[in-house]
């Protein structure tokens, strides 16, 4: 226990803030702690966290996927005007849809792996890529609401829990599995560490990056498709703000941005995390401009705890050396 | 100091006195060049009065504000590095421009000082933190993109805010049939070639072409990336004043814009995403044609969307060429 403690002290660390942001806001705004609020905010955070999936795989494996939120923009907007309002065509859609991001993440992975391209770089551009094509396609004009079904999944009920809540828990599921039980988890964390000794111990790293940002590119689908049912239609721009929200998260959750450490786990905080904080700022009168120096400031302390100047002045501070920490 | 003199100016990956490893050097300002060449040669069949000066000005007015958030991306980008957080810096500073400029020139003057500093302050913060904790640059930078992005939606939450009627003036002004940008194009690239033979232009040149070494032969790290980074927000807050002389108001979001095409005007002139090569001549040559493939796009009748399309794959184009061509270098040592 005392290891499991030790070793996964920062996500640990994550659920402890977000216990405690939870009480503060149940302070400032009293009705906070309602079962409906607790609703909404799992709900909000439920898009951040199965956004923010890819992105810890990827940031783990060393990378970054900054081309997100125009990847969850398409994948909205394609599936509402090829849906049309209707459930039945979403059988065909769906699929589609999803299997056009993870393309798109494929691509990414083959540009960063296959022919050394910064992660930044190829992200980056396929965001600028997809906005511009995506403009092309529907000339800026709206589309039409997001049918009954996907409304159901993002925003109906099973019970007291939201529908979304289950999707989220299965998602956690198959992401625990995939890190902590499958070679490809292992494959991962080496890979992160140290691209070049992995390579040499035989790990498949070209398989294994192109893997991570393909399933960033299937994650951030499926977030913008559920979140039109949010939203009740898909609209431009809708993405951008997962940008910071997704890297955000998985700062917080304490995987180290260089890569090698961290956990979904740990994910699932951080969407909360950022999701209360969301909740909070209104009830203290402050705006959205607010809110991305709050997520701004959120990413450099979380990535400044991490990192091995600050833990080495830690552990200076409290009187012991760094060995000691894994006993 | 002393130290310091003792860097060698060649930071090349292949030694230069060979004389293919320096074609292999210039290639992508070659290919640059000659891309543009065709470019304007394409947009000159399509239409008329495209070899003039007027065209020469009107060019160089559209390509300013990108070309000067480029420089500082330039300098980052030699040092080894990448600023995300231009994309705030540029929102920032014309946002304060519009609210706070006035009438009066006195106060223009204050504040157009005042948002450079600013700019500068900002970046230095960037390169002090990158070097402090030890972590990425774009993860700082990132960090602060959203920080200052925040700030102008703050002051501003929405495009909006007015500029004197003789800063919107700035760019029509001519001076011996030349446009004032024209004017101050010239000027950056004096101040260019100026500077890339500096000891602080040849060490951030060495330190991004080869960290350790440039350590090793005493150079400061942390100062290196506290100027450079300062530049890059510097060079931000330049291109956000020379901004609101074309629209002549602030726009809180409009900075993010300009984050990836500074990169790619930097990488399509030659600059290398790995830091150590390239030059602002490259970057120049990158950013006209970044404008002129948006004047093509205009001409031909082609929806406007397609502008950035082109510009990712251009930029796409030239780092898959440069990454190759890195490996191979790399491979062949």
């Amino acid at each position: 226990m005392s290891q499991f403690l030790s070793r996964n002290r920062l996500i640990v660390l994550a659920y402890v803030a977000m216990v405690a942001l939870l009480l503060i806001t149940a302070l400032f705004s009293p009705g906070f702690l309602s079962e409906s609020n607790l609703r909404s905010t799992v709900v909000l955070a439920a898009f951040v966290g199965i956004v923010g999936l890819g992105q810890t795989f990827v940031i783990i494996g060393g990378g970054i996927d900054l081309s997100l939120p125009w990847v969850l923009n398409c994948a909205a907007i394609i599936m509402t005007l090829l849906a049309n309002g209707q459930d039945v065509p979403l059988l065909w859609v769906a699929p589609l849809v999803l299997a056009g991001g993870a393309a798109i993440g494929l691509v990414n992975g083959i540009g960063v792996a296959a022919f050394g391209v910064p992660p930044i770089i190829m992200t980056l551009a396929a965001n600028v890529i997809l906005q511009g094509l995506i403009l092309v396609y529907t000339g800026g004009s709206p589309t039409p609401s997001a049918p009954p079904l996907i409304q159901f999944l993002a925003v109906g009920r099973l019970g007291p829990l939201p529908v979304i809540a289950f999707i989220w828990a299965v998602l956690a599921l198959i992401a625990w599995v995939l890190l902590s039980k499958a070679a490809f988890g292992r494959h991962l964390y080496a890979l992160g560490t140290s691209a070049k000794v992995a390579e040499f111990s035989g790990v498949p790293t070209l398989r294994t990056t192109i893997l991570t940002y393909t399933i960033s590119g299937l994650t951030a689908a499926l977030g913008g498709m559920l979140l039109t049912g949010y939203s009740g239609q898909a609209y431009l721009g809708m993405g951008d703000p997962y940008l910071f929200t997704s890297i955000a998260a998985v700062a917080i959750g304490g995987a180290s941005i260089l890569g090698g450490s961290g956990h979904y786990i740990g994910t699932i905080a951080g969407a909360l995390v950022l999701t209360i904080l969301g909740g909070l700022l209104p009830a203290l009168n402050l705006s959205s401009g607010a809110l991305l120096v709050v997520y701004g400031a959120v990413i450099l302390l979380t990535v400044s705890l991490g990192s091995e100047t600050v833990a080495g002045l830690g552990g200076l501070l409290l009187g012991r050396g760094r060995k000691r920490d894994g006993s | 100091m002393t130290a310091e003199q003792e860097i060698k100016p060649a930071p090349s990956l292949a030694p230069s006195s060979d004389w293919k490893a320096r074609l292999f050097d210039r290639a992508p300002f070659l290919v640059a060049c000659l891309m543009l060449l065709i470019i304007v040669a394409i947009y000159g069949s399509l239409q008329h009065g495209v070899f003039s000066l007027e065209e020469l000005n009107l060019d160089t007015t559209a390509t300013l504000t990108l070309l000067l958030a480029a420089t500082g991306q330039t300098i980052v980008l030699i040092r080894g590095g990448i600023d995300l957080s231009i994309g705030g810096m540029v929102s920032l500073g014309t946002v304060i421009a519009a609210t706070r400029f006035g009438g009066d020139p006195g106060s223009v003057l204050l504040w157009s000082g005042i948002i450079l500093a600013l700019g500068f302050g900002v970046g230095a913060l960037n390169g002090l933190l990158i070097s402090v904790l030890k972590l990425q640059p774009f993860l700082i930078t990132l960090a602060t993109w959203s920080i200052l992005s925040g700030t102008a939606l703050m002051i501003l939450p929405t495009d909006g805010g007015q500029v004197p009627g003789f800063w919107s003036g700035f760019g029509s002004a001519e001076f011996l049939g030349l446009a004032s940008p024209v004017w101050l194009l010239v000027a950056l690239l004096a101040f260019w070639f100026w500077f890339r033979n500096t000891r602080l232009g040849i060490s951030i040149q060495a330190t991004g072409s080869n960290e350790k070494s440039a350590f090793l032969s005493g150079v400061s790290l942390t100062r290196i990336n506290v100027i450079t980074y300062g530049l890059s927000g510097l060079f931000a807050a330049a291109a956000a004043l020379y901004l609101t002389t074309q629209t002549g108001a602030g726009s809180p979001t409009i900075g993010k814009d300009y984050i990836l095409p500074s990169v790619a005007a930097a990488v399509i002139g030659g600059v290398s995403l790995f830091g150590g090569r390239g030059s602002l001549a490259g970057t120049v040559i990158g950013a006209f044609i970044l404008t002129i493939i948006g004047n093509l796009v205009f001409v031909l009748h082609i929806s406007s969307y397609w502008q950035p399309v082109a510009s990712g794959a251009i930029l796409l184009l030239a780092v898959l060429a440069s990454s190759v061509a890195e490996k191979t270098s790399r491979g062949e040592e």
